[in-house]
């Protein structure tokens, strides 16, 4: 309850004339809420809450935390500090860190509701805040843009909302720790996970469902792209893995072939289109495309390792999107435009240069860093249900590491091009990186922190069905 | 006393038309205007306010058109005006109106013909009689007539409120009776119709008013859907809602610049001069759309619950996907107050009384969305 509590209290606040405060709180809320989360991960204390809110719906306001919620809400109490603190100098500053704590707690909220009206209720208000952020503060096009995105996402949560309420009609109640004993009928268990896949899909993207996505990696402000692929998407991948895997586990199955080919196919669609970006942004968007659709393959085999390995894989590409989209913004900076192409930072720009291929080497899975871990088990996970399936996964990874080394060659290496003055990463940008950084290490050593959080919920979304 | 009735449904709805007649007279009297013309606004309110109470109570077909006409006649003379321009304007609706009541007092006079009696215990004791569908159908028909007039009026919402609580009433009579009606499929398919007309229409609308008109059209298609779906207390709490939810955006229409006709662009420049009053704008949209934490997210799952207990799963679908062309079209409505102002722009007028209702009704919906409980627990106490 904690981690709602204090974005809340947050953009609250930021009614108050507090001026330039409100981006030091707005961090401050981002650390504290993974403080909190992990308090009550590691010290204890009761998990989970119900109390009555909407009795004559049969909705309540029930919120707990597991495992994966934990590790997630951890990641985005990181990616929102992360983001707060690169919001310098925004337009009507009051007004951005409200509407940026309220979408951290909407956030937070997807991650704990324990209730399908509860969850429903902070995943379609989420758009809100993200809706006007992007409005107010985006690039150029940012009113189609943010159109298309609205009208995308609320198509699919039609669907998610006609699917909660006959589910829930049908098993006379939201809560999901009820329904979990609640076994719809073989038959109508595909038309269900359809209809919640139909939100689920949009928002992650799975691959025919992207229309929104690269151009609204170019238009959010970067803040935004940060928290929009690092934490939003993995919401995605989240309720697919708590909500449609453990109730709709026959539908699931039946489902899986379908969903594991788009998602591999996606995989490889992002990754082909990454490499052929000129723009740094939207070579973000198809390398997130590529990321979260390889990780969603772990989701959709069905297997503990699979999930296991998409909840690691989840936090790593969190971390490393929030580095990559930063340093592209450095990059911005000096060479006046998200193009690529520019050549020759090397020699200029050491530093730059080092956080630029440690965070692509992340991004490619190279072992020692986070990336790795949760990619491989994704791919033996992958490799277990179909060697086909697997071959062409590990292909993705190949491809990812081709698209990420010429990343690098196109940017840092070849001929010098003209560049800012003084081209390296400044002291203020360096310290938002060294966390993210020092992050990306520690999980890549030891990927088992964030896998004990995994397991620690495993019987409970082993799926009886399966 | 016979012909009224003091139950659950009368306490509520009676509640409720008081509630929507307090805000229509405290705008109506803040409202800037030469000579009596405010003092007169108010009066004609309030026997408006009065009828509509008859309207709510009545369990008999004469006293129901007595309070129909009451409520009705004097909203004509509030929405008019002075001078010739005032009255062409408002004659439209005043000959649609007028036949809607004829027809609907046609349909009581055949009603007559068929029972030979004029209440509503008579109805549920009637035969599978032709003229007796007729008279009812024809009721029917001028009563929903008027719920599409001048949606974009602020008295509409009292007459509104009245005139669908007692169809509510009626279509209880009628289904629980000897020839038990079937409403469902005909109720459905108004909601469902009010969806999709005021989602489409509106899409290409620039006009405020004609836009909050079908934003609060769709909001009347949501009660039909909960009536649809025998869920009375849904009706009547996606009706609440749509009393707030149009008090708070007809209110601001006062805070609207241009005064005759405004359009969206007139509210560029709205967020940087009045950025309390946009926030408070901004809740009330996401209540016409059904964006939670508004009451109007809990006012759309509650009557789509009904619906899908009812069978109605097609229905569901139809009004969540009429909602996105809702969102695309009402969201507008706030997007176009952060555009950069224009350099004719004239300021908003200051009206504060306008602006406290428009941000008490927003407080009232976020409240009812943050907590529904207590107001869900009203509705209970309406039933068929």
């Amino acid at each position: 309850m904690d981690v709602l509590v204090i974005p809340l209290i947050a953009a609250a606040a930021c009614a108050l004339p507090i001026g330039t405060l409100a981006r030091p709180l707005a961090v401050f809320a981002g650390l504290l809420t993974v403080v909190a989360a992990g308090v009550s991960a590691w010290v204890g204390g009761s998990p989970f809450e119900s109390v009555v809110w909407a009795g004559p719906l049969g909705a309540q306001l029930a919120v707990g935390m597991d495992g994966m919620s934990t590790a997630l809400l951890m990641l985005s109490g990181v990616l929102f500090a992360t983001g707060a603190a690169a919001s310098g100098g925004v337009r009507s500053p009051r007004a951005y860190f409200a509407l940026w704590s309220l979408l951290q707690a909407t956030v937070a909220g997807i991650l704990i509701a324990r209730d399908l009206i509860l969850f429903f209720a902070f995943w379609e208000a989420l758009l809100v805040p993200l809706t006007l952020l992007m409005w107010q503060w985006g690039g150029a096009d940012r009113r189609a843009v943010t159109l298309r995105l609205l009208l995308s996402w609320m198509s699919g949560s039609a669907l998610l909302l006609t699917g909660i309420l006959a589910l829930g009609v049908g098993a006379r109640t939201f809560a999901l720790a009820d329904l979990g004993g609640y076994r719809l009928a073989e038959g109508s268990q595909v038309l269900f996970a359809l209809l919640f896949l139909g939100a689920f899909a949009v928002r992650l993207p799975l691959f025919p469902l992207h229309a929104w996505h690269a151009r609204a990696y170019v238009t959010a402000p970067l803040p935004l792209a940060i928290v929009l692929a690092g934490i939003i998407s993995k919401t995605a991948i989240y309720a697919i893995a708590r909500i449609c895997l453990p109730l709709f586990p026959r539908g699931m199955a039946d489902l899986a072939p379908y969903l594991i080919a788009l998602a591999t196919v996606g995989a490889l669609y992002g990754a082909l289109l990454a490499m052929r970006q000129r723009d740094t942004r939207t070579f973000i968007a198809y390398a997130t495309l590529s990321q979260v659709d390889f990780i969603s393959l772990g989701v959709f085999v069905g297997s503990p390792t699979g999930r296991e390995g998409a909840l690691i894989a989840s936090v790593s590409h969190g971390l490393v999107v929030a580095m990559l989209v930063l340093l592209a913004g450095s990059l911005a900076r000096r060479i006046g435009s998200f193009e690529l192409g520019s050549g020759g930072l090397a020699s200029r720009a050491p530093l730059l240069t080092t956080f630029f291929i440690a965070a692509v080497l992340t991004l490619i899975g190279v072992p020692g860093t986070s990336g790795a871990p949760g990619d491989l088990l994704i791919l033996a996970a992958t490799f277990a249900r179909s060697a086909g399936v697997g071959l062409v996964a590990a292909f993705v990874m190949i491809l990812s590491a081709a698209y990420g080394v010429g990343l690098l060659r196109t940017v840092f290496f070849g001929p010098a091009a003209v560049v800012a003055e003084r081209p390296d990463l400044r002291w203020r940008e360096r310290a938002l990186l060294i966390p993210l950084l020092a992050l990306v290490i520690v999980f890549g050593v030891a990927p088992r922190i964030i896998g004990d959080l995994a397991e620690r919920d495993a019987p409970a979304t082993a799926g009886p069905g399966r | 006393m016979t012909g009224v009735a003091w139950d659950g449904s009368s306490v509520f709805f009676g509640s409720l038309v008081a509630v929507v007649a307090a805000a229509l007279c405290s705008l109506a009297a803040a409202r800037p205007s030469s000579g009596g013309r405010r003092g007169q606004e108010v009066v004609l309110l309030l026997l408006s306010a009065i009828g509509a109470v008859v309207t709510v109570v009545a369990t008999d077909l004469v006293i129901l058109f007595g309070g129909l006409v009451l409520v009705t006649v004097p909203l004509y003379a509030a929405t008019g005006g002075r001078g010739i321009r005032a009255v062409e304007r408002a004659m439209p609706g005043f000959l649609l109106g007028a036949s809607a009541t004829a027809t609907a007092g046609y349909g009581i006079a055949l009603l007559y013909a068929a029972t030979g009696q004029t209440a509503y215990a008579g109805l549920g004791r009637a035969t599978a009689n032709p003229l007796y569908l007729a008279g009812l159908a024809l009721l029917c028909a001028g009563l929903v007539t008027h719920l599409a007039l001048g949606s974009a009026t602020r008295p509409s919402i009292l007459r509104n409120v009245a005139i669908a609580a007692a169809l509510i009433r009626l279509i209880a009579a009628t289904r629980n009776g000897d020839v038990a009606l079937d409403w469902e499929v005909t109720l459905a398919t108004i909601g469902a119709l009010a969806l999709l007309v005021a989602g489409l229409g509106a899409l290409t609308e620039r006009g405020i008013g004609r836009l909050v008109g079908w934003a609060l059209i769709s909001q009347l298609g949501y009660s039909a859907i909960g009536v649809a779906g025998s869920a009375a207390p849904a009706a009547a709490l996606s009706l609440a809602v749509y009393a707030a939810l149009g008090i708070g955006v007809l209110g601001f229409l006062a805070v609207v610049p241009a005064a005759d006709d405004p359009t969206l662009s007139d509210l560029a420049g709205l967020a940087r001069r009045r950025p309390v009053l946009v926030v408070g704008l901004g809740v009330l949209v996401a209540g016409l759309i059904g964006i939670p934490p508004t009451a109007g997210f809990i006012a759309r799952v509650s009557v789509f619950e009904a619906a899908v207990r009812a069978q109605l799963l097609w229905l569901v679908l139809v009004g969540t996907v009429a909602a996105v062309a809702g969102a695309a079209s009402y969201g507008r409505i706030v997007l176009a107050c952060f555009a950069p102002p224009r350099l004719d722009a004239v300021a908003p007028p200051r009206a504060r009384v306008a602006t406290t209702v428009v941000l008490l009704a927003a407080l009232a919906v976020l409240i009812v969305g943050v907590f529904p409980g207590p107001l869900l627990d009203l509705a209970q106490s309406v039933r068929f």
